[in-house]
This record gives structure tokens, C-alpha cells and sequence, in this order.
């Protein structure tokens, strides 16, 4: 009998799909874990308290990219314009705190920072729901929208720049909110205070995704767009949201970077939708909407950085980090598929066997 | 035909399990060369599934494949495709961009060298047209084909491939009765030529007309297989029901109340054309049209789910213009679609999360969901609707058919609606479940609701309906009531071979 069709319903797939499972929720995590407990014994210099809080500062602006990004991708969609956006708001406001676009010296004569932040992240919000608008009311593909959006930001800032970095000098607002905090006996522990901002903002997060009608909505859609429509859900009115916060959000991390390089340049965001959509996919959150959540996102960050950071204390040379990390994205999509237990040329082979 | 036919393929044994149903308990069936070879069966008897498990789309758990003289057991259509065995489908799965050349020589395209060699693919396909008689261009697009040439591709390609078995499932649902002709024909010239052809149909005279053996499928098991000579139209229908009439339909007549649903000159292109009709309290109302004919339309327009052209809707007597589900969600009008899976449920969601989908607004402290009011509720409808559910955080897909069906119905019975679309009420779903189904819509009605209910099962609408609308090709051709309703009679307006005048 064993050659017939009679093959059980290939436990093979089944014990693939528990263990892709098992690895969607703690996998992530345990990975982490084990990488610090790597460097953690191999590096001393990663065990000074400098270090760790270097690790929190410089995951705090991604991951609050990331975490705008989680959001879209929960409903099935992309933004691809996040580093562009990154760039642009911080671009606005160093151009209204420095009260000029001219490049030059530190000056401060432009605007309140607040009032410039406040500026630089409501435009962030309506260039979102715009894409939203477009993505929505002329079934316009994510994809195409946000490449798009991507080089007009960029191009907007650059221009405006004329491609050189605007400084500003901090006043008592961006003080506060660059400022490290010590904790303990001669202050030992140091935390960012922009790392506390991204904290309370993936707590937000997790509350809007997993106990608001909101949040509901966001995983229906990314779930089955069709049946979310067909029970009445305003799809439309959800993915304008969405996409406004991952506008909002980027801008977020777009002012926290200009704030802590003084400076506002097109350059600010390089890199970040890729390491943005990383973390998200990293985390378990799956490509195709509606499965995954925002604190997989933030180990996903955390890994990214663990990565980058590990790499110079252990001297790899830095050229190399583009490479290690192309690998690491490309394992997380391979792990994506993995979860699902979709790979049909495997399964026939199982089945063949 | 003659009896003496080498058995070209046999199925021995299959079982076939799907998440709470056993789709097919030890099934057995033979097919000759040169034979026509019905399966017949209600919906749910396992039918497809068999053909499905035979052209390598699922896989049984248990039986064997015996294929000219060898155990087979393919893994994919095109598998079984490449060893002579072709599923022309109800739906057709052409291309309709490609030309019938390309669509024909799909994966076997001919090549010289790098490049495909157009003059002998076409020369081939005409060739193949020819054999079946086919008067058609094979350089045009098959999506400029009407549905009867293009199932007539679907032949070509399976000529192609030098077939010896050729599954049709419900071939004549989308023909007219001349396309129709046109098929038998061909069936005929292919047995004669040692082609077995595996016909599938809802329609019995049908398969008495053009099938040399009956194979009767009943519940996931094999009940008989006949000659068709040695077999009469009253024998066939009690090996496939098995039971009784109002046992299968266990319809009660509730009290018609005032009108609920009004629809006046509702229009959607050619799709659906100057519709008018009304439902009152109490009442089900059956649509019965072919494959086509606009039914699903009909559904989708009232509910907004698709734009409308012209008419209205009225719901208790007074006007509600309905742009999207939403809309009509708010009018108490609710859809229950023909494909739950694709459009009722999110099946990555847990049943909980389904169930409470449409009403979450009710359910919110502040901006928050209320988790305690939401469990309780869901826990409520499990109970009332009887879904069968170890834990409601189990995800809906690993849920029966049957039940995923109910999952849709609680979503719907919580936003408290009065008018139930419900497109194939019992598709996909089991016979225990089925009557679950009609008790809770004579429950419905019964409590003052109304119900407009299509169906392909043309028994399930004269059984559970109290009066039947058909419409063919978009417009309505009459309306019958539930005492004078045969299939007969809903064939011929179906088929637009009768026609009232003057219809509301």
C-alpha cells in the first residue's frame, strides 16, 4: 500500500507548520536572546554600559519607523516611503527651527522646536493618508504609491536643502528629548530618553492593534479584505488611517534622528524602509497581512541592531555589514514561508517519498 | 457501448477526511474505454472530491489508483494531465488573454530551437478544432469565445494531450440547449474513438441520455453503480436522496406578515435587467436561474457590495439607498455569500473574532473592545446557533463547512438584521449540517424575518422557499409558488423556454 495515494495527510507538513509556528511566536525572541548572550561573553567592550545604551539609542528611530510600518503590512500593504519620510520631516523642522535653508553655522532663528516638530510630523501624517487616499480610492498598487511618494520626498528635500545638511541648535525642548537619564549608583544604568519614547509608542501600539475596533479592523483586512468589506468594515477609511500613522511615525523617527545629529539632510533616513520592513518580517509579522504583531517588531529591530553593533566589536570589518545583513533579510522572508508550510516543491517531494 | 470494454481505470477504497466531515468513506468505481460513465449524486456526496483525488488536485487518505493496469497516484492536475487524464471544470480554467492556440499548447508549447514554432502550433489546433467540428479562429482570444467554445477548447486540449479519460463536472450548467447538442455529439464521436468520459451533472435526464453506466454517490459513499438501460428515473432518484422529501427539507410556513424588501427596476449593466420584486415577512423567497443568469449579482446589488445602474430599494415601505454593506447593514438587510471562505470569513481569525466582526461597535468601553461582553456574546451564539467549537479562539478554518456556515449566520443574527440574502445556503456542507441550516432559516422567518435564498439545488428552493422568482439572463421570467413548483416548470423559465409577461 505504500505507493498508492494513500500517504496520510503528510505529517511531515503538519510537524513543519507546528514548528514554524513554535518559531513565529518565541523564535524571534530566542534568537535575540542567544545573540546577546553571544556577544555578551565574546566582547567586553559590548558589556560597557555605554555600549547598551548605544544599542537602545540607536534602535529607538527605527523601531518607531518600524513600528508605523507593522501597521501596513498587517493590512497586507507596504510603505516604501518611510526613509524618504524620515528624511523630509526632519528636513521641515531643522528648516523652520534654524529659521533658514541655507546651510551654515548653528543657528537658532526660526520657530519654537515644539511648534517646528509639531509642523514637520502633521505632514507626515497628511503625505500618509494622501498615499492612503490614492492607494485606496484609485486601487492604486502600495507598492507603486509609495516608490513614487518615496522619490518625491527625497527629491523635495534635497532640493530644498540644495543636498546640505540644515544645523539648528537645540533648545530646551530638544534638549529634553535627547537627553540620557541615569539611573543607579553613579548613574550606571543610562537610558536614552528617545528609547522611552519608542517604548511607550510600541505600548500604544500594541493596545490600538490588539484591543481597539481600530486594531480589529487592521488584522480583518490584512486577513481577508473582501470578507472585511462585505461585513461592513470602512476598508477604505482604515487603510487612510493606516497609512497616515506609518506617515506619522516616520516623521517621528525622522525628527528624533535630525535631533540627535543636529542636522536635517536628505540623507537622514538612508536605508530605513529596508531595515524598517526587515524588523517587521524579522519579527513574525507575515508579508501577506493579517498575522504578527508590533512587539515581534521590536525584537526584530533589536536583532538588526544587535547584528550591526555586534559586528564592530567583533571587528568585522564594516564593509561586510551590507552583506550580513542582506542575509539575515533574506532568511527572515525564507522563515516567513517556512511559518505558512507553503512550499509546494517540497511538499511533493514529501509526498512522492 | 459494449460491456466487454477493458476497465481503464479503477478507484478502490478512497477515503478522504476533511476537518469534522468524512467526504468519502470507502469509495469504489470503475471506468471502460469507450464508455460514458455518470456519477451522480447530491451536493456533497463526494463527487468532485473523488474526481479531485483522480486528477491529482487532493489526496486521499486512504484507497488506491489503479490507472491502466498500474497503481498511480498523482500529486497535481498537471500530473494527471501529462498521463491522460483531463478535468474539464465548471468553472473553465483558460486564460482568456491567450489565444485557443496558446491556451491549447499550454506547458507543451512546440519549439524550434528557442522560439516557439506559431505555424505548427496553429496548424495542430486547427486540426484539433476540426475534430470537434468547432468553426473558430484558433488565433483568436479564448476570452472573446462564448462559454460553449470555450469548454470545446477545453476538449481540443484534452485531445492534445491524447486523454484517455475525460472528467466533465456540471459541463451544461453555463450551455444553452443547442451548445448542449453540440457536446453530446462530440461525447459521442470520443467514446466511439475509446475515449472514457467521466460525466458529472445535477441533471438526470441528462445523464440518462447521454451515459452508458450510473455511478450513485450518497453521503461520502458509494450506493450503486448501474446500467443506464437497467435503471428508471424513479429508482435513480431514491438511490441518491435516500429519504424522503420533507425529511431532506424540513420547510415550515410561517405567517406572511406586511412587506419587508421592495426592489423596483433594480439594473446593472447587462448583468441584471429591470428587477423588481418584493418579500414580506415570514416569507422565503427562492431564486432559481442557471449558472449566470445573474443570481449572485442580484444579491450582491441589494446588499451594495457592487455599484447598480438604475433602481431602488425600499425596505418597510420606505426608500434606503444602499452604496455600500454598510448601508445596507444599517436597513437590517444582511448577505450570507455563496463563497464563505473568500468572502464571509477571515479564516486566520479565531471564531470569537469572526462572530463579533459586524457588531464590535456595540462592543466597545470607551475605545476599548470590551473583552468579557465580547466572550459572552460569542459564547451566547454558540449556544443558540449550535456551532460546534472545542474553544472559540480556534481558528474558523480547522471548522467544518457546516459550521463555518454558522460562524457567518451568528455574525449576521448579532447585528440583529431582518432580511437575510442567502446565496447557496448549503454549499459545501454536509447533510446533517444542511438540515441545521433550513431549521434555523424556518427559525428566522418564523420570528418575522425574510429571507431571499439562491440556490443551484433546485430541490433545496422548491423545498425550503414559499414562493420562487427565476430569472434568466438577468431579467425575471416568472414566478412560481411553492405549490405549483416543479423542476420542470423552473427549468423552462430558467432556460428562458417560458416567460411571463408583465411582472411587476
Amino acid at each position: 500500500m505504500e505507493r498508492t495515494a494513500a500517504t496520510s495527510p503528510s505529517t511531515g507538513a503538519r510537524s513543519m507548520r507546528s514548528i514554524g509556528r513554535f518559531l513565529s511566536n518565541t523564535g524571534p525572541l530566542l534568537v535575540l536572546l542567544f545573540m546577546l548572550a553571544v556577544l555578551w561573553t565574546l566582547s567586553e567592550a559590548f558589556r560597557s554600559p555605554t555600549s547598551l545604551m548605544l544599542l537602545g539609542l540607536e534602535a529607538a528611530a527605527i523601531g518607531i519607523v518600524a513600528a508605523g510600518q507593522t501597521y501596513v503590512i498587517l493590512t497586507g500593504g507596504i510603505d516604501l516611503s518611510v526613509e524618504a519620510m524620515v528624511s523630509f520631516a526632519g528636513v521641515i523642522a531643522a528648516i523652520l527651527i534654524a529659521g533658514t535653508n541655507v546651510a551654515g553655522g548653528q543657528i537658532a532663528n526660526g520657530i519654537p522646536s515644539y511648534l517646528a516638530i509639531l509642523i514637520a510630523l502633521s505632514a507626515g501624517a497628511l503625505i500618509g493618508a494622501f498615499q492612503g487616499v490614492l492607494i485606496t480610492g484609485l486601487n492604486m498598487n502600495p507598492l507603486i504609491v509609495t516608490l513614487g511618494m518615496r522619490s518625491i520626498l527625497l527629491g523635495v528635500s534635497l532640493v530644498i536643502t540644495n543636498g546640505a545638511g540644515i544645523n539648528i541648535q537645540k533648545d530646551e525642548f530638544l534638549s529634553f528629548m535627547t537627553q540620557v537619564i541615569r539611573i543607579g549608583e553613579d548613574g550606571a544604568i543610562r537610558v536614552p530618553m528617545v528609547l522611552i519614547i519608542a517604548v511607550i509608542i510600541y505600548f500604544i501600539s500594541w493596545v490600538v492593534l490588539r484591543h481597539t475596533r481600530f486594531g480589529r479592523y487592521t488584522y480583518a483586512i490584512g486577513g481577508n479584505e473582501t470578507s472585511a468589506r462585505l461585513s461592513g468594515i470602512s476598508v477604505n477609511l482604515v487603510k487612510i488611517r493606516i497609512y497616515a500613522i506609518s506617515g506619522l511615525l516616520a516623521a517621528v523617527g525622522g525628527v528624533l534622528v535630525m535631533s540627535r545629529l543636529v542636522s536635517g539632510a536628505y540623507q537622514n533616513g538612508t536605508n530605513m524602509t529596508l531595515m524598517s520592513v526587515a524588523a517587521v518580517v524579522i519579527g513574525g509579522t507575515a508579508l501577506t497581512g493579517g498575522k504578527g504583531g508590533i512587539w515581534g517588531t521590536l525584537v526584530g529591530v533589536f536583532i538588526i541592531r544587535v547584528v550591526e553593533q555586534g559586528m564592530v566589536y567583533l571587528s568585522v570589518p564594516s564593509n561586510a555589514k551590507e552583506i550580513v545583513l542582506g542575509v539575515i533579510i533574506v532568511l527572515a522572508v525564507a522563515l516567513d514561508v517556512l511559518r505558512r508550510g507553503d512550499i509546494p516543491w517540497l511538499r511533493m517531494r514529501r509526498r512522492a517519498a | 457501448m459494449n460491456a466487454d470494454n477493458p476497465v481503464v481505470l479503477e478507484m478502490r477504497g478512497i477515503v478522504k477526511r476533511f476537518p469534522g466531515v468524512v467526504a468519502l468513506d470507502n469509495v469504489g468505481f470503475d471506468v471502460r474505454r469507450g464508455e460514458v460513465h455518470a456519477l451522480l449524486g447530491e451536493n456533497g456526496a463526494g463527487k468532485s472530491t473523488l474526481m479531485k483525488i483522480l486528477a491529482g488536485v487532493y489526496e486521499a487518505d486512504a484507497g488506491e489508483i489503479i490507472f491502466k493496469g498500474r497503481r498511480v497516484s498523482y500529486h497535481t492536475p498537471k500530473q494527471a494531465q501529462v498521463a491522460g487524464i483531463t478535468t474539464i471544470h465548471q468553472e473553465l480554467n483558460q486564460i482568456p488573454l491567450l489565444t485557443v492556440t496558446e491556451n491549447i499548447y499550454l506547458g507543451s508549447e512546440i519549439t524550434r530551437g528557442p522560439l516557439v514554432h506559431w505555424r505548427a502550433m496553429h496548424k495542430g489546433a486547427r486540426a484539433l478544432l476540426e475534430r470537434l467540428h468547432l468553426d473558430v479562429d484558433p488565433r483568436v482570444l479564448v476570452g472573446s469565445l462564448g462559454v460553449g467554445q470555450q469548454q470545446m477548447v477545453e476538449v481540443a486540449k484534452a485531445l492534445h494531450h491524447r486523454s484517455d479519460i475525460i472528467i466533465m463536472d456540471e459541463p451544461t450548467a453555463a450551455l444553452s440547449l443547442r451548445e448542449i447538442d453540440d457536446l453530446f455529439a462530440i461525447i459521442r464521436d470520443l467514446r466511439a474513438a475509446g475515449v472514457a468520459i467521466v460525466y458529472i451533472s445535477h441533471h438526470l435526464n441528462e445523464a440518462f441520455e447521454i451515459a452508458d453506466r450510473l455511478t450513485i454517490l450518497r453521503d461520502g459513499r458509494h450506493i450503486a453503480t448501474r446500467a443506464a438501460a437497467d435503471l428508471t428515473m424513479d429508482e435513480l432518484i431514491r438511490l441518491m436522496v435516500g429519504r424522503r422529501l420533507d425529511e431532506q427539507f424540513p420547510k415550515e410556513t410561517a405567517p406572511r406578515g406586511r412587506e419587508l424588501l421592495r426592489v423596483e427596476g433594480l439594473t446593472q449593466g447587462d448583468r441584471l435587467r429591470n428587477i423588481s420584486f418584493s418579500v414580506h415577512a415570514g416569507e422565503v423567497l427562492g431564486i432559481a436561474g442557471l449558472v449566470g443568469a445573474g443570481r449572485t449579482e442580484l444579491l450582491r446589488a441589494i446588499f451594495g457590495a457592487d455599484p447598480i445602474d438604475a433602481g431602488a430599494v425600499y425596505v418597510d415601505g420606505g426608500r434606503a439607498p444602499i452604496r455600500s454593506p454598510r448601508d445596507a447593514i444599517r436597513h437590517g438587510i444582511v448577505l450570507l455569500p455563496e463563497d464563505r471562505k473568500q468572502q464571509g470569513l477571515i479564516m486566520g481569525m479565531a471564531v470569537r473574532e469572526n462572530v463579533t466582526l459586524a457588531v464590535l461597535r456595540t462592543l466597545t468601553r470607551g475605545p476599548l473592545i470590551d473583552r468579557r461582553r465580547e466572550r459572552a456574546l460569542v459564547g451566547q451564539y454558540i449556544q443558540r446557533i449550535q456551532i460546534k467549537v472545542a474553544d472559540p479562539e480556534n481558528l474558523v478554518s480547522s471548522l467544518s463547512g457546516g459550521n463555518q456556515q454558522k460562524i457567518v449566520l451568528s455574525k449576521w443574527m448579532a447585528t440583529a438584521p431582518r432580511i437575510l440574502l442567502f446565496d447557496e445556503p448549503t454549499r459545501g456542507i454536509d447533510v446533517g449540517a444542511k438540515v441545521e441550516i433550513y431549521r434555523l432559516i424556518n427559525q428566522f422567518v418564523a420570528n418575522g424575518g425574510a429571507v431571499v435564498m439562491v440556490s443551484s439545488e433546485l430541490p433545496e428552493v422548491i423545498g425550503m422557499s414559499d414562493r420562487i422568482m427565476v430569472i434568466h439572463e438577468g431579467t425575471v421570467t416568472g414566478f412560481v409558488g411553492r405549490a405549483e413548483a416543479t423542476q420542470e416548470t423552473l427549468l423552462e423559465y430558467a432556460t428562458g423556454h417560458r416567460k411571463d409577461e408583465g411582472h411587476p
